[in-house]
């Protein structure tokens, strides 16, 4: 990257219409073919093509067209905008071919009538601002309509729209396939006396086929046509001469018996109709379950508050969040959201920053306190001055982190792809030199009149060298098709992932699952993660007086108080079991503590200052309070009527198993490390109560992705673990984000893994659910390549000089069939599989160490 | 970019072409009838198309850049 010429620009295209690994290759060589284009990555579960390119060598138009080639769509953002000032249907026309002749726009439509616009464009090629600049140059006023969400509403469109296309194109297939297999069926066994016999009709079985062969199995001939002119083959071209052919031979041999292919009963209507049924199957199950990526993002957005209340010309005034401005002054009261990110200038507040830094503590805010936005003011009102506004805001900067991390991938996929590629072309090679060599040596050498296609009442006697040899070479074509191998890992994934959600683990797709089961190193992020994310009393310590009548005191004291570390004491004193009556008097000191009487006796609560402001001498209490915060705890001071009184230490406590996960990742040869914002000293404290070795402490929310990518840089496969949107960019850096139960929305949809319950045992489940699924994948793949290694040479008509019986296409579509069925029947075995970690009792769980858990518990 | 596909369709239509001119020359010297002899030229010509499209185009366009 640092090598670019500065002209190199990075776009990012949403792409409609890929449903396989195979379509990712199509979509990179098309754009990367473009002259122009550097580097072209899509990534199969955003949709998402990353190219960094030339912008004076190659245009949008062009990428869009490059992509349209190979049968797929990219997908502008819309924006909606209100035109001022148009007087006539030439003014539409004149913003039309001003906004169209754009780099980054694809599409303007004016609309005179309702003096509006809708343009289609790419924000990273020419932003929303050049757009209106160039309404406005022309001499027309404009205000955008529309929220940025709708491109995200979009995208869920399309994701939509291919899911049920593919439906549609199951029950098609999968319907009128069912019925040819019947109808083939039906001169069989005991069948005639169940099927009518028109159902065994030629005719009608092509009229049953056809429309199997040209709606749902159009997209192959499409697909492979547009993909071998850009130079690519995949499956689908595959399926398409495979498909092509049994079906050709079919209708030639309905109408055209005598042609030399075989003669009238030489059908194989079930093969096309059944291979096309089989594909389609896949096609949905993988489209279903593909990544809802955007989902997060669109979470995130959702935090973006749509008002903000700014002090204009001394008056409050409601305007839209997005149009406040740098410098702009802006209230907010208790319970609204923040709009922009600033700094406080005047009042005093608790701001619930958990959607964006994690935390679960609401923070106190105070002048000159920074703010931001999309977070929550929970107390008190305040005004803060607006210091950074639309696309420069902390969220918006994390929506940024994670869109870019989303359209990253895996090397080993561009691998994986080429091999199915070879594969493919391969088995037309092998094709070619089947019907080359029936044609020329092998019919004239071994044909016999009686020859017969096995399993099969078709004889043979009719079919010259050509019908044989095309026999034989369609039959290898079809009984190549990877099914089996296009079944191997959907299948095996999606026992998987029912494996996984039996557990309460969702993994959003198989390339989280794949580098699940390879993840050699696991940062846990501390707060809400590895700790219960609540705080809650740990230890109380009494200088005057038995500890009960400390916590009673502080709890009374705290009852009338909001502040989370006073609900933690009223918590824990109530968990007790002790009763709180209500203080006389209360009042809060911002930032120091807690006032109130009861009866005659005077309560202080609060930290060192407090006491010292207030002269009470705590000397006694210092080394305990050290001690305490050496441990990373709130020490809280209680004085009762001028005297100090004892000690509530207030701290986040770690969940029951997170030291057993940890000993069960290390037992798997796992590193694992802590990421937190705390101090070296309290973030040490808690590794080592649950045996971490490495800390990554004072890590910065937005410098987490970095601490994930550096540990990447030693050559390991990451998984992150955590939960708030802070942790969302973290997520998104790692190999495998894991989203825990205790998250955000949003954290969660970033990850690739999401725990639904708050339990850490559920890593490690996991990461064994991953690997036992991949061992499948690895089984599976061997059942797949055996059966075509073993099938193909079959096929090809090794065994017709000594029984001089061919397998038929249909025999071999059956063979595929069986192959496909024994995958699957290996990977319903998963349906007994138990994560080891759950095999284990309960009691086998390494307790935490006391000293963590709440004093008196 | 258009002559980049031009120069890659006559290759690959060129080498399907004589592969079909090939299959055609060598069943002259046998006993094949008219469906075996130009049925067979058009099969080996759609094979050899799928098998060179892919191969050729991007070779042109390494050489081409």
């Amino acid at each position: 990257m640092e090598n670019q010429p500065k002209q190199w620009k990075k776009i990012t295209l949403q792409i409609a219409g890929m449903t396989c690994s195979a379509c990712v290759a199509h979509n990179e060589e098309a754009l990367s073919a473009l002259p122009g284009v550097t580097k072209a990555v899509v990534n199969l579960a955003t949709g998402k093509a990353s190219v960094e390119y030339d912008p004076a060598k190659v245009s949008l138009a062009a990428m869009r067209k490059a992509v349209a080639d190979v049968g797929y769509e990219v997908v502008l953002d819309k924006v909606q905008l209100k035109i001022g000032g148009m007087n006539c249907q030439a003014c539409a026309s004149n913003i039309e071919t001003a906004v169209g002749a754009l780099p980054g726009v694809g599409r303007a439509v004016v609309n005179f009538a309702a003096g509006s616009a809708s343009v289609e464009y790419a924000p990273e090629v020419t932003p929303i601002s050049e757009i209106s600049n160039t309404i406005h140059e022309l001499g027309y006023d404009v205000i955008e309509k529309v929220q940025g969400q709708q491109a995200l509403d979009r995208e869920r469109e399309v994701r939509q729209k291919e899911i049920r296309r593919q439906l549609i194109y199951l029950i098609i297939s999968g319907t009128l396939g069912t019925l040819v297999m019947i109808g083939m069926l039906q001169p069989y066994w005991i069948f005639p006396q169940f099927i009518p016999e028109w159902l065994n009709n030629k005719v009608v079985l092509f009229f049953l086929t056809t429309p199997v062969v040209l709606i749902p199995g159009r997209q192959f001939f499409v697909n492979s046509i547009n993909g071998l002119r850009h130079g690519v083959t995949d499956m689908n071209l595959l399926y398409a001469t495979g498909i092509g052919a049994a079906y050709g031979i079919a209708v030639i041999n309905t109408f055209w018996p005598d042609a030399g292919f075989g003669g009238k009963d030489a059908t194989f209507y079930e093969a096309a109709a059944l291979l096309t049924a089989f594909i389609i199957l896949g096609r949905y199950l993988e489209a279903v379950t593909r990544g809802r990526t955007s989902e997060a993002i669109r979470r995130l957005m959702k935090l973006q508050p749509r008002t903000a209340h700014v002090v204009r010309e001394d008056q409050e005034k409601e305007i839209p969040a997005d149009e406040v401005l740098i410098n702009d002054i802006i209230v907010v009261r208790p319970g609204e959201s923040i709009p922009v990110d600033g700094t406080v200038v005047d009042g005093y507040s608790s701001v619930d920053q958990s959607m964006i830094t994690g935390e679960s503590i609401p923070i106190e805010k105070k002048t000159g306190d920074e703010v931001i936005g999309g977070t929550i003011n929970k107390t008190g009102a305040f005004r803060f001055r607006a210091t950074r506004v639309g696309r420069d805001t902390a969220l918006s900067q994390i929506i940024t982190l994670v869109e870019e991390a989303q359209t990253t991938k895996a090397p080993i996929q561009r691998i994986a792809d080429k091999v199915a590629g070879r594969f493919i072309l391969g088995v037309h090679i092998l094709s070619l030199i089947t019907f080359l060599f029936w044609f020329f040596i092998g019919f004239s050498l071994w044909f016999t009149p009686d020859s017969r296609m096995m399993l099969t009442p078709y004889s043979l006697n009719l079919v010259g060298s050509f019908g044989f040899a095309l026999l034989v070479s369609v039959t290898v074509l079809v009984i190549s098709c990877p099914c089996a191998l296009g079944l191997a890992t959907p299948s095996a994934i999606m026992a998987g992932t029912g494996k996984g959600a039996e557990y309460g683990i969702l993994f959003k797709g198989a390339d989280a699952m794949e580098t699940a089961s390879k993840v050699k190193a696991v940062i846990f992020d501390k707060t809400g993660t590895l700790t219960k994310g609540e705080p809650s009393v740990t230890d109380v310590i009494a200088l005057n007086g038995d500890e009960k009548e400390v916590l009673h005191l502080a709890g009374v004291t705290e009852k009338n108080s909001e502040h989370p570390l006073g609900a933690a004491i009223v918590a824990g004193a109530r968990d007790r079991g002790i009763e709180l009556e209500d203080a006389d008097n209360f009042d809060a000191i911002p930032g120091q503590g807690v006032f109130a009487s009861l009866g005659e006796r005077n309560l202080l609560l609060g930290n060192r200052r407090l006491m010292q402001e207030q002269e009470i001498s705590i000397e006694k209490l210092i080394p305990a309070a050290e001690r305490l915060e050496h441990e990373g705890k709130t020490a809280m001071f209680l004085a009762v009527d001028g005297n100090a009184y004892g000690i509530v230490a207030v701290a986040d406590t770690l969940k029951e198993t997170s030291a057993h996960a940890i000993e069960e990742l290390h037992r798997m040869n796992i590193e694992v490390a802590m990421i937190t914002g705390d101090n070296l000293r309290t973030a040490e404290a808690i590794a080592k109560q649950v045996g971490i070795d490495r800390v990554l402490a004072e890590v910065l929310p937005q410098d987490k992705a970095n601490e994930v990518k550096k540990l990447q840089q030693e050559g390991k496969i990451v998984a992150m673990v955590g939960d708030g949107i802070n942790d969302a960019p973290a997520l998104a850096q790692a190999d495998v984000g894991i989203a825990i139960g205790s998250g955000t929305d949003v954290a969660k949809e970033t990850g690739n893994v999401i725990l639904v319950k708050d339990d850490l045992l559920d890593v490690v489940a996991g990461i064994q659910i991953a690997k036992a699924t991949m061992r499948k994948i690895t089984e599976n793949l061997i059942w797949a390549f055996g059966y075509n290694t073993l099938a193909i040479p079959f096929g090809m008509g090794v065994l017709y000089p000594f029984v001089a019986q061919l397998v038929s296409p249909e025999l071999a579509a059956l063979l595929m069939a069986t192959s496909s069925l024994s995958v699957t029947l290996n990977t319903l075995r998963m349906r007994g599989f138990v994560p080891a970690v759950r095999r284990q009792p309960k009691s086998a769980a390494v307790p935490v160490k006391a000293g963590m858990q709440a004093a008196g518990q | 970019m258009k002559n980049t596909n031009l120069i890659s369709a006559i290759i690959y239509t060129g080498i399907s072409l004589v592969a079909a001119g090939l299959f055609i020359a060598g069943t002259l010297p046998g006993h094949y009838t008219a469906v075996e002899r130009f049925g067979g030229a058009a099969w080996v010509f759609l094979l050899c198309m799928i098998i060179s499209m892919p191969i050729i185009i991007p070779l042109v366009r390494r050489k081409m850049q």
